[in-house]
C-alpha cells in the first residue's frame, strides 16, 4: 500500500472534534494509551511508541501492524450574556485515526516504522442563528502527520530514536455570517475560508531508559509545524450588491502554529501483570499570538475600480489569541486478567492554553478533566483494543466587558460548557 | 470473540450511558422583578419612544421600539400585554412612508429614496392624516412632540399633531396630552419618560435659522417636566426618566464635515473654501462648526447668477455661501449645549426626587459617538450607515439602535429596583438594510 493510497483510503476518517485535548491538539494515538489516560512516553506499550517516544520503539517486544479509530463526539452548551435559549452544536462524529508499522531486527539493536497519525484537529459547527455566527459558524480543522520513524538501542536499557515529521495533509474550513442586512427575507450574508496547508517538515524524538525491569522513564520532544495556507479560497454569499466593493477578495493565506510538545513519563511494573504510567506535556501554545489573514484577488462585484483583496473593507484580519504554554498531567494504567484479556484505566487534567476572556467559538477551551477506560484482547497475533474517554471541560464565562477590556470582542459573551466522549477501536497484527 | 464481548460489554454499556448524559446543560439565567411592578406599564415620549426611524414611521420600527423590546423583557417577570398603536391594517405597513437606500454614488455617498406605497394616509387635508388606532395603547410615543406641547388643547386634532390625532378620541379632539398621559397613568404600576428631545432638536436640525425662540425656555420646561413627572408616578407607579442627548454627536451633524468639503474645493481650485451664513454675516467655515446631513444634496450645486457654486467662496463677498439652515454654526452650537445641559439638570432633579430610575441618555449617546457599542462581534458606531446604530435620516436609531437603548434602560432598571431583567440581543435587530 504506498502512503497516497493510503491517505486516499483513510479520508472519510479524519481528526478530532472540539479536540480531545487543550486548544486544537489531538491526542489520540494510541488506542492502549487512550484507555489509560494518554500515558505513554515512559511505556513500550506497542508501535504507537512511534507517537509518544520514538524512543521507546526498539524496546517494543513484537514487530506489528496497527490500527485506531475513535469516534469524538462533543455535546456543548451555550448561553448567550443576552439570555435566550440555550445553544447546542449540530452533532459531528468526527474519527481521529492513527497508524503504524514497525518492524525491529532480530538481535533489538534496530527498530524501524511508520506512524500515521492525527495531532491536530478541531470541528466545531454551531446551530443557525446562534450568537456567535458573526464571529464563527464553523469549523473543520484537519491535519494528517506522517512519521518515518528509526530507533535504535544503545545498551538493552537505554535507547534512543527519532522520527522526520511531515505535514502530509492539512486543510482548513472556516465559516462566519457577515454583520451586514440585505433585503427584508434575504439569508444571512456568509464568508468561508478553505484552503489547503502546504506540506511541511518537523521531527519527533525521544530517549527511553529501563534501569531495571520495575521502572522506566523517557522523554520524547516533537517539533513546531507551521501550518501555512497559500491561496485559499474565499466564497461569499449573500452580499448585498450596494456592498460589492466592499467584498472582493478570492484568496487568503494563513498560518496556523502546530505547537511543539515536550513531554516526560515514568513507567512503573511493580509486577508482570501490572503496568502504571505517569506523563507530564508541555506544549508550547504560547506561540499562537494571533490568527492572521490576508485576502487578495478581486471577484469583480465592485466593479473595475474597486480595491482587490476586500472582506468587509480591509484586506487583513487579525484576532487575538495570545495563547499560554500548557502542561497536561496524566495517570494510568493497565492490568493483564487473563492470558488474553487486558484493562486499562486512566485520568487526565490538561491546563487550558486559552486565557479568560479569549475564548473563541472555534475552540470554547477550559481546564478539563479526562476518564478513561479499556481493554485488549488478544486471540494468536491478532488483538483487538477498545478504548474509551470521557473529557469534562469546565464551565466558562466571559462578559462583552471582559472582551472589550481584553481587546478580543471579535467574538462572542457568553457562557460555554462542554463534554466529550470517544470510544475508540484498534486492532492489531504481531508477528 | 465472544469473551472479549462479553467482558467489555459493561464498559459498552457505560459509554452508551455516557452519551447520552454527556449533553451538558446551563441554567437559564433567573429573572426577578425586584420591587417594581410591571404589570401595566406605559411608554410616554416622542418619535424614539414611538420606534420612528428613516424619517418615518412603519410597522417595522415600532415593532422594535425600546418600549416593546422592554414589555417583552418585562413579561418574563409578569409583565402584562402591551399595545402599540401599529400600523396593522392590510397593505399599510409603510406608516407615514420613510427612506430606503437604494445604492451608493461613484464616490460612496449613499442614495435615498422614499417609500410611498402601502401607507397608512388616510386623508390629505387639512394635513396628511393617519389610519386611526381606537383600541387602547400602552405606547403613547408621538413622533414630534415637544414637552412644551404637552398642555396645548388641539394639538390631537385634525389641524395638530397627526400622530397624536389618530390615537385621540374621536369624540374628545381636544385632549391634551397631559389630559391623556394622566388618564393613562391613573392604572399604570410602571412608566418611561422621555421627552424633550424636541424642544431643542428642530431648532438644531434647522440649523439654528429658525432663531433661538425655537427653543423651548427652561423654565417652561421644567414646569411642564415636573407636571408630567407628578401626574405619572401620582398613584405609586414606579418608572424611568431619561435624558436628553446632545444632538450634536449623532449622524445628522457628524457625516458631512467641513474639512472634507474644503478639500474637495481646495482639489478643483486651491484659492478655494467653504463660506456659511450665519447670524453674523458671511464668513469662512471652521472645523467647529456643524454642517447637516441635507447639506450634502446642495453643497456644490450651481447657482444661477453667481459664478461659485454653493459653499464655495474665496473670500466673505466673494462667495455663495452655505444658507444657514444647513450649518450650525459653534454659537447656536453653545445654545444647544446650554439647553440640553439645562433640560437634563431639570430632569435628573425631578426623577430624583421621585426615586425613579435615570437612564442618562446624553451620557449614553457621547460615549456611543466616542467608542461605539460591541454586541457579539459586531461594532456598532455612531457612524451614518455603516454604524449599525442610526438610521437613514441621522436623527433616531435602527431597530438595533433601540436594542441598545432598551439594554441601558433594563440596566437603569435593574440597579434602581433589585430586579434582574435579561437584556435583548441588539443583533436580533437589524441595522441599515442594504440593497
Amino acid at each position: 500500500m504506498t502512503l497516497k493510497s493510503l491517505l486516499l483510503a483513510s479520508g472519510a476518517l479524519l481528526t478530532g472534534t472540539a479536540a480531545s485535548a487543550g486548544g486544537y491538539q489531538v491526542t489520540l494515538a494510541g488506542q492502549k494509551n487512550n484507555g489509560m489516560g494518554g500515558v505513554g512516553v515512559g511505556l513500550s506499550l506497542d508501535q504507537a511508541a512511534m507517537f509518544y517516544n520514538p524512543g521507546a520503539l526498539t524496546m517494543v517486544k513484537d514487530r506489528g501492524v496497527q490500527v485506531g479509530v475513535n469516534a469524538t463526539m462533543a455535546r456543548q452548551a451555550f448561553r448567550s450574556q443576552y439570555g435566550g435559549a440555550q445553544r447546542e452544536l449540530k452533532n459531528n462524529i468526527v474519527t481521529p485515526f492513527n497508524l503504524y508499522a514497525g518492524f525491529g531486527s532480530e538481535d533489538r539493536k534496530f527498530a524501524a516504522g511508520i506512524a500515521v497519525y492525527t495531532p491536530f484537529g478541531n470541528k466545531v459547527e454551531y446551530a443557525d442563528g446562534w450568537e456567535g455566527r458573526y464571529s464563527l459558524t464553523g469549523i473543520d480543522l484537519k491535519s494528517i502527520y506522517v512519521q518515518p520513524t528509526v530507533s535504535y538501542a544503545v545498551t538493552d536499557k537505554l535507547s534512543v530514536g527519532a522520527g522526520m515529521v511531515i505535514l502530509a495533509y492539512g486543510a482548513v474550513n472556516l465559516q462566519r455570517d457577515i454583520p451586514v442586512e440585505g433585503a427584508a427575507g434575504s439569508g444571512p450574508a456568509h464568508v468561508e475560508l478553505d484552503g489547503k496547508a502546504t506540506t511541511k517538515l518537523g521531527f519527533n524524538a525521544g530517549i527511553y531508559f529501563k534501569p531495571t525491569e520495575k521502572l522506566s522513564i523517557g522523554a520524547s520532544y516533537r517539533s513546531k509545524i507551521d501550518a501555512k495556507v497559500e491561496g485559499g479560497d474565499v466564497k461569499f454569499t449573500n452580499v448585498p450588491t450596494s456592498l460589492g466593493s466592499r467584498f472582493t477578495a478570492t484568496e487568503f493565506d494563513a498560518t496556523l502554529p502546530l505547537p511543539a510538545t515536550t513531554s516526560l513519563g515514568i513507567g512503573f511494573m511493580p509486577n508482570e501483570n501490572l503496568t502504571l504510567g505517569f506523563d507530564v506535556n508541555y506544549v508550547e501554545w504560547s506561540k499562537y499570538k494571533i490568527l492572521q489573514f490576508d485576502f487578495r484577488g478581486n471577484n469583480g462585484a465592485g466593479g473595475l475600480v474597486s480595491p482587490s483583496g476586500q472582506v468587509g473593507g480591509s484586506n487583513i484580519s487579525t484576532s487575538r489569541r495570545e495563547y499560554e504554554d500548557a502542561v497536561t498531567l496524566r495517570l494510568g494504567g493497565q492490568y493483564l486478567l487473563t492470558s488474553g484479556l487486558t484493562v486499562r484505566a486512566g485520568a487526565s487534567y490538561d491546563f487550558s492554553p486559552v486565557k479568560d476572556g479569549f475564548v473563541t467559538p472555534e475552540t470554547p477551551d477550559a481546564d478539563r478533566i479526562g476518564l478513561t477506560l479499556g481493554a485488549s484482547y488478544k486471540f494468536g497475533n491478532f488483538g483487538v483494543d477498545v478504548s474509551g474517554q470521557f473529557i469534562d471541560l469546565k464551565k466558562r464565562t466571559q462578559t462583552e466587558a471582559d472582551l472589550v477590556a481584553n481587546n478580543t470582542a471579535d467574538r462572542v459573551a457568553g457562557t460555554y460548557k462542554t463534554r466529550v466522549l470517544i470510544p475508540g477501536i484498534g486492532l492489531n497484527y504481531t508477528f | 470473540m465472544y469473551t472479549l464481548l462479553k467482558r467489555t460489554a459493561p464498559a459498552l454499556a457505560l459509554l452508551g450511558l455516557g452519551l447520552a448524559g454527556c449533553q451538558p446543560e446551563l441554567d437559564a439565567p433567573g429573572a426577578d422583578k425586584g420591587s417594581a411592578d410591571f404589570s401595566r406599564y406605559i411608554a410616554v415620549g416622542n418619535s424614539l419612544t414611538a420606534g420612528y426611524g428613516d424619517n418615518g414611521l412603519y410597522l417595522e420600527g415600532q415593532l422594535a421600539s425600546y418600549p416593546n423590546l422592554l414589555a417583552e423583557q418585562f413579561k418574563t417577570v409578569g409583565g402584562g400585554d402591551f399595545a402599540q398603536p401599529l400600523f396593522n391594517q392590510p397593505n399599510q405597513e409603510n406608516g407615514s412612508g420613510y427612506l430606503r437606500l437604494t445604492g451608493f454614488t461613484a464616490t460612496g455617498n449613499p442614495i435615498t429614496a422614499n417609500v410611498t406605497t402601502n401607507l397608512a394616509v388616510r386623508a390629505i387635508t387639512p394635513q396628511a392624516l393617519y389610519t386611526r388606532y381606537d383600541a387602547p395603547v400602552n405606547n403613547l410615543g408621538v413622533p414630534g412632540i415637544k414637552l412644551a406641547d404637552i398642555q396645548t388643547p388641539g394639538y390631537g386634532s385634525q389641524v395638530g399633531n397627526a400622530y397624536f390625532e389618530r390615537i385621540t378620541p374621536a369624540a374628545n379632539p381636544l385632549q391634551t396630552y397631559f389630559q391623556r398621559v394622566k388618564a393613562e397613568a391613573a392604572t399604570a404600576t410602571f412608566f418611561t419618560c422621555w421627552l424633550g428631545n424636541n424642544d431643542v432638536l428642530g431648532y438644531a436640525t434647522a440649523g439654528g435659522a429658525l432663531g433661538p425662540t425655537a427653543i423651548t425656555r427652561t423654565d417652561t420646561f421644567q414646569l411642564k417636566a415636573n407636571r408630567i413627572i407628578n401626574v405619572l408616578t401620582a398613584n405609586g407607579a414606579k418608572g424611568v426618566v431619561a435624558t436628553i442627548p446632545n444632538v450634536t454627536n449623532v449622524p445628522f451633524f457628524t457625516t458631512v464635515r467641513v474639512a472634507a468639503i474644503k478639500a474637495t474645493f481646495k482639489a478643483s481650485n486651491q484659492a478655494l473654501s467653504l463660506y456659511i451664513q450665519t447670524s453674523a454675516g458671511v464668513r469662512e467655515a471652521t472645523d467647529a462648526d456643524l454642517l447637516t446631513l441635507t447639506s450634502s444634496s446642495v453643497i456644490g450645486t450651481a447657482t444661477s447668477g453667481n459664478p461659485f457654486p454653493v459653499g464655495a467662496g474665496i473670500s466673505p463677498t466673494a462667495a455663495n455661501p452655505l444658507p444657514s439652515q444647513f450649518v450650525l454654526d459653534a454659537s447656536e452650537q453653545t445654545l444647544v449645549r446650554d439647553a440640553t445641559t439645562a433640560y437634563n439638570t431639570a430632569l435628573t432633579a425631578k426623577a430624583n426626587e421621585k426615586g425613579l430610575a435615570v437612564f442618562d441618555a446624553n451620557a449614553f449617546f457621547a460615549r456611543i459617538a466616542a467608542t461605539g457599542i460591541v454586541s457579539d462581534a459586531v461594532n456598532n458606531t455612531a457612524a451614518f450607515i455603516s454604524g449599525n446604530l442610526f438610521s437613514l435620516d441621522g436623527v433616531h436609531p435602527t431597530p438595533r439602535g433601540y436594542a441598545v437603548i432598551a439594554n441601558e434602560m433594563i440596566s437603569a432598571i435593574n440597579s434602581k429596583y433589585g430586579s434582574s431583567l435579561s437584556q435583548v440581543n441588539p443583533n436580533n435587530y437589524r441595522g441599515v438594510r442594504f440593497p
